[in-house]
């Protein structure tokens, strides 16, 4: 199953880029409906191993375990409804926009699923060109700009993160980049040694995130992508920052990650206040929707280094969420687009007069994004918030006050700016083609906001892995407990086990 | 599922279903099948709730948990949802859907031409279902998906004439508001997280009255708990969106914002008794907040002239009564007042909408008057509800109103925080309340008519759909009552049948027991209070004798009131005013500093974003594919030195 979820993105790729006629778009649409089909069964399979480059220690591993199959899933179930979105459009373009999506899809997996630090640098990177395309062949007047920015954010950090890459083998004499063999190797490194290494990691993780201040790459990408929003759902997906940090840099490095925290912590709940705050103000859709998708990584960002079971899961079970409503989001803001031709709110008002059905899809996407219980964010928010509420009272405290108040605030504001008012021009209600489109999305909400016990369950599976070291030295895994018990034990742990401890 | 009294666990599902038939497929569906629709739904959930309360009447244990499935889980943390079926929430569920499908019903005759009738009813049913998954919750984190449910719905209702930018206002100040609310909740939760490992109701009761008495935790989760019951049931400060939410059909404002959501917050303090028995401060600070409510909002109410915004002012004022006596520790006494409310409030609003209903849409007290002969039916009915919520024996209102008095009075759970005080704030609140319910009366039905000539001759009594649910209505509204005879003289069926629901057995809340003398003086006080406020309504309003308190009503005094004592401008220069102008200058900040500041930070950075400029002159893609093959070489070349090195 696993190598499925790279192979048939992949042949969708290609027989979009290559099948004739209308066979290029059947493919796409098939590829992508089968990937979410097969990735339904992910969770149970197990991993690939296939060796590359043993010389190097650089294999192919590929695992679905925990958190990793949780997001495969919900981004496979999010691809659908944007092939469909793209297959929609005119025949000259449609086939490179399924290309260059199909191809995100493949590395987008591979980057989840692959557990080989080098071979999970190469998808990192390769994910970035298909985005990249779309932005810079589709995009809006300042496409040029964006793409410029986006590089110059993503290419520092990617440096990096490959600096400590390289150094990490090295240094702490691990086998291989297997993760199941640095995990032991880099625990024992000296805190000030993972201190560095974390410094690199923490710079493409946090562009990625991204992390207040390093976010201003985000707004021009999703501003300057191309209006029909299938990009911007792919960027959506891509924002993997926080899964780098709970998947990588902190189960192989936690005194490095306890370094810091007091750094990263703070910045958290500062991205989640000033993207909140921010979209409050914005006087187009897309710009409240991007500093909307900041607020979200915010919060993130606080479950992710609050080093908790609590609030890691809960970040990564926002990650997939957001993927859904935030992606139902940008596509509905593309279906408006289309009525209007702009995403100022000031060409609407009083649209749900004439549409209906549109108003009241968006006021759901809406209420699951702001984090309304029973829909598919408010889990992970609430186990995110619960997490840095227990790491630091007040920067958590904060956070949920800032977050939670603002996303009511931008949440109906935009509802009503859109949708009522004194009825404007009347615009055409849902169509059926765009049933067909939010509908997956509306059920994946209501999947994960009804029922999140079984995705969580398999995230804490990782959480375990992330935090146990963090919080706990002597509960590391069996096979790394020789490593961790050497003589350079850590102050930083030990601190942060005895504060656990207390808690 | 063999006991009927689980059964109950279906009717959220029951109402949501009829959401979902008239919010999907109500456009195919014609005119009064909406309604009949919802209504047959609402009628079902209200018998499930008999069923329940019946199969509860006759057993012991009187406390059913029914398991659903499980909603969170993550690291200690394990949230498994389940509903409990006991005294309290059956009480709530009979109050929530009786009330509820006696506005049903009506709203099918008030509603009538209304072309967004099926948005309507499946609203109302959402109301309903929502409403019901909060009663019935046995955690937390269960009761806050029904509490933000039922403010989605409130929103959606309050905003139903979307097309009125100012009606749309409303529901969003509403949703704003109750959202400052719920942080308060979202905090109380993860402080219970932290110290308790729960979020189950009767876990989080048990493990609070093991802790120490008064402790600062509780004392903590106490006061964060009231923030939340502060928002939805519109206790200051928090109480600002409930007068506006009157921008609703009235139907909306009787059942969401008279008769159920807004005692959410009553039932929260209800639910968490133990908690709060074992903090006398929280305690404090829920009774103070709710005295300084029913005063504040009396006096506002006085000063009004609008029909709904004085019930929306008078709704606030009693359930700040409600909140007074869930923190003296009479949590029983609270619901009491919280059912005997639901009955005469819901139906002041109905005949508050039977007459806007007759005189097509005036709310302003001043161009109405002499109705009475009109409409007789609303009349007789409404009369009854004004006496009733003024408080004279032996209508619903008298014996929930003296309860709170006695026990607030007599309360040693707050002994040290002005008993005394508060019992004087809600006398005087009380004479009040009967002061400004006979102004409304009177300014409908009493006196001469100061109608347009037009509208006076289209005026008629509404159908026999609307003034059915005001006659039951009015019948409850005068026996409701009888259930909680004063204990120490007479038998009291709901104190036996609500006590044990909320403190579980857990801990005594200490009460002192005055002599039948003073019970009976304290009585006469509270009768003495209602009829001097009726009395001197009477002498100002009917009699025009009281033209000096007539000629305050235009003073800068009475238009202050009728601002809501400035809260409203207050609130909207300091906290909309700061928190727009913080983000304003967020998004500026963002605009101007981040955006463009990071890429000069440092020359590297410079240099490599001039670099990536002049390249990016080509094509995107050869640049891109460049910049990552040069990086996919540059890791093996390193690698491999890793490696060998």
């Amino acid at each position: 199953m696993t190598l499925w979820m790279l192979v048939l993105p992949l042949l969708g790729a290609a027989a979009a880029a290559f099948a004739p006629g209308r066979l290029a778009v059947v493919g796409a649409v098939a590829s992508a409906v089968a990937t979410f089909a097969t990735s339904a069964f992910l969770a149970g399979s197990g991993a690939l191993s296939v060796a590359w480059l043993p010389a190097l220690g650089i294999d192919v591993t590929l695992d679905p375990f925990g958190v990793r199959s949780v997001l495969v899933t919900t981004a496979a179930l999010t691809m659908v409804p944007v092939v469909l979105t793209a297959a929609r459009r005119p025949v000259d373009e449609r086939r490179r926009y399924l290309t260059a999506l199909l191809l995100m899809h493949t590395t987008l997996n591979g980057v989840f699923l692959a557990t080989d630090l080098v071979l999970m640098y190469v998808f990192w990177e390769a994910t970035l060109l298909p985005s990249l395309f779309l932005l810079g062949t589709f995009g809006g007047r300042g496409r040029r700009g964006a793409v410029t920015k986006y590089l110059v954010y993503a290419i520092t950090g990617s440096f990096l993160m490959l600096a400590s890459i390289l150094a990490i083998v090295p240094l702490s004499g691990a086998a291989s980049y297997a993760f199941a063999d640095l995990l032991p190797a880099a625990r024992a490194l000296d805190p000030v040694v993972q201190t560095w290494l974390f410094a690199g990691f923490a710079a493409a993780f946090a562009v990625k995130l991204p992390l207040f201040p390093l976010h201003a790459w985000l707004i021009d990408f999703h501003r300057e992508n191309p209006a029909s929003g299938v990009a911007d759902v792919a960027g959506t997906l891509y924002k993997v920052g926080g899964f780098g940090f709970f998947a990588w840099a902190i189960p192989l490095l936690p005194d490095g990650a306890a370094a810091f925290q007091p750094i990263l912590l703070p910045l958290a709940a500062a991205t989640a206040l000033w993207g909140g705050l921010a979209a409050t103000r914005q006087e187009d859709l897309k710009s409240m929707l991007a500093y909307m998708s900041l607020s979200h990584m915010g919060v993130v960002a606080l479950g992710v280094f609050s080093l908790t079971p609590l609030g890691g899961s809960g970040a990564m079970f926002l990650l997939a969420a957001q993927m859904l409503s935030t992606g139902a989001l940008f596509l509905i803001a593309g279906m408006l687009h289309e009525r209007t031709g702009g995403f100022d709110f000031a060409r609407y008002g009083g649209l749900a007069k004439g549409a209906p059905a549109l108003a009241a899809v968006t006021l759901f996407a809406l209420f699951a994004a702001i984090g309304v219980p029973g829909l598919s964010n408010f889990p992970g928010e609430f186990l995110a918030l619960a997490g840095g509420f227990a790491a630091s009272p007040w920067l958590g405290g904060v956070a949920a006050l800032g977050s939670v108040v603002a996303a009511g605030v931008y949440g109906v504001n935009t509802y009503q700016r859109l949708y009522q008012g004194p009825p404007g021009e009347r615009r055409a209600d849902l169509r059926a083609s765009e049933v067909l489109v939010v509908a997956p999305l509306i059920a994946g909400i209501l999947w994960l906001g009804l029922a999140p016990a079984p995705q969580l369950e398999r995230i804490d599976a990782s959480a375990q892995i992330a935090t146990t070291a963090a919080v706990d030295p002597t509960a590391v895994p069996p096979h790394a407990a020789d490593a961790a018990e050497g003589p350079e034990r850590s102050p930083a742990s030990t601190a942060l086990a005895a504060k656990g401890g207390e808690r | 599922m063999s006991d009927p009294a689980t059964w109950l666990t279906f009717a959220p599902a029951l109402a949501l279903a009829g959401a979902i038939v008239n919010g999907v497929f109500g456009r195919w569906l014609r005119a009064p099948l909406h309604g009949l629709l919802a209504s047959a739904v609402a009628l079902g959930a209200f018998a499930l709730s008999l069923v329940a309360f019946v199969a509860l009447l006759g057993r012991e244990a009187r406390s059913v948990a029914v398991p659903l499935w499980d909603y969170l889980r993550a690291g200690d943390l394990a949230v498994p949802l389940g509903v409990m079926i006991d005294p309290l929430s059956v009480t709530m569920m009979l109050i929530i859907t009786g009330v509820g499908s006696l506005i049903h019903v009506y709203s099918i005759g008030y509603m009538h031409d209304d072309p967004g009738q099926s948005r309507y009813f499946a609203l109302l049913n959402l109301f309903l279902a929502a409403m019901s998954v909060l009663v019935l919750a046995d955690s937390y984190a269960l009761m806050f998906v029904g509490w933000e449910g039922v403010g989605v719905a409130s929103f959606l209702l309050i905003g139903f004439w979307y097309d009125r930018t100012a009606n749309a206002d409303a529901g969003r100040k509403a949703f704003i508001v109750n959202r400052i609310g719920d942080v308060g909740l979202l905090l109380a939760m993860f402080l219970m997280i932290g110290a308790f490992g729960t979020l189950t109701i009767q876990e989080v009761n048990a493990a609070a009255v093991e802790r120490a008495f008064g402790s600062e935790l509780l004392g903590l989760i106490g006061v964060l708990l009231l923030v939340g019951a502060a928002g939805k049931s519109a206790q200051i400060p928090l109480h600002v969106w409930l007068p506006d939410a009157m921008a609703g059909p009235t139907p909306v404002s009787a059942l969401i914002h008279a008769a159920t959501m807004v005692t959410a917050g009553v039932y929260l303090v209800a639910r968490s008794a133990p908690l709060f028995a074992m903090t006398p401060f929280a305690s404090a600070v829920v009774a103070w907040v709710g005295a300084a409510t029913a005063l504040v909002a009396a006096l506002v109410a006085l000063a009004q002239t609008d029909v709904k915004k004085i019930l929306a002012w008078s709704t606030i004022s009693q359930l700040g009564y409600m909140f007074v006596a869930v923190g003296a520790g009479a949590y029983w006494v609270g619901i009491f007042h919280v059912v005997t409310h639901a009955f005469f409030k819901a139906l002041l609003f109905l005949g508050a909408g039977s007459v806007i209903h007759a005189l097509h849409g005036e709310q302003d007290l001043r161009r109405m008057g002499g109705l009475r002969r009109l409409l007789p039916l609303t009349h007789a009915t409404s009369l009854l509800g004004v006496l009733a919520i003024a408080g004279l024996p032996p209508l619903a209102g008298f014996f929930s109103k003296d309860a709170i008095l006695v026990y607030t009075l007599t309360s040693e759970h707050l002994a040290g925080y002005g008993t005394t005080a508060l019992y004087g704030v809600l006398l005087v609140t009380a004479a009040l309340t009967a002061f400004y319910m006979f102004r409304w009366y009177h300014g409908i039905f009493g006196g001469a008519s100061r109608m347009d000539a037009k509208v006076e001759a289209g005026v008629h009594e509404s159908p026999a759909v609307m003034t059915t649910p005001l006659v039951v209505l009015a019948a409850f509204s005068a026996v409701a009552g009888f259930v909680g005879l004063p204990a120490f003289a007479f038998p009291n069926a709901i104190k036996g049948w609500l006590q044990d629901a909320t403190l579980r057995g857990l801990v005594e809340v200490p009460f002192a027991h005055p002599s039948a003398a003073v019970e009976w003086t304290l009585i006469a006080v509270s009768v003495v209070a209602a009829l001097a406020g009726l009395a001197v309504g009477a002498w100002v309003y009917a009699r025009r004798a009281g033209a000096p308190v007539r000629r305050l009503a235009d003073g800068p005094l009475a238009t202050f009131a009728r601002g809501g004592m400035g809260v409203d401008g207050a609130y909207r220069a300091v906290v909309v005013g700061g928190s727009e102008g913080t983000a304003d200058g967020v998004a500026v900040l963002d605009r101007d500093v981040v955006d463009r500041g990071l890429l000069g930070l440092g020359s590297a950075l410079t240099l490599f974003a001039r670099l990536a400029a002049a390249v990016q002159t080509g094509f995107v893609r050869t640049y891109a594919f460049a910049m990552f093959a040069g990086a996919v070489v540059l890791a093996l070349v390193l690698a491999w030195t890793g490696v060998r090195g």
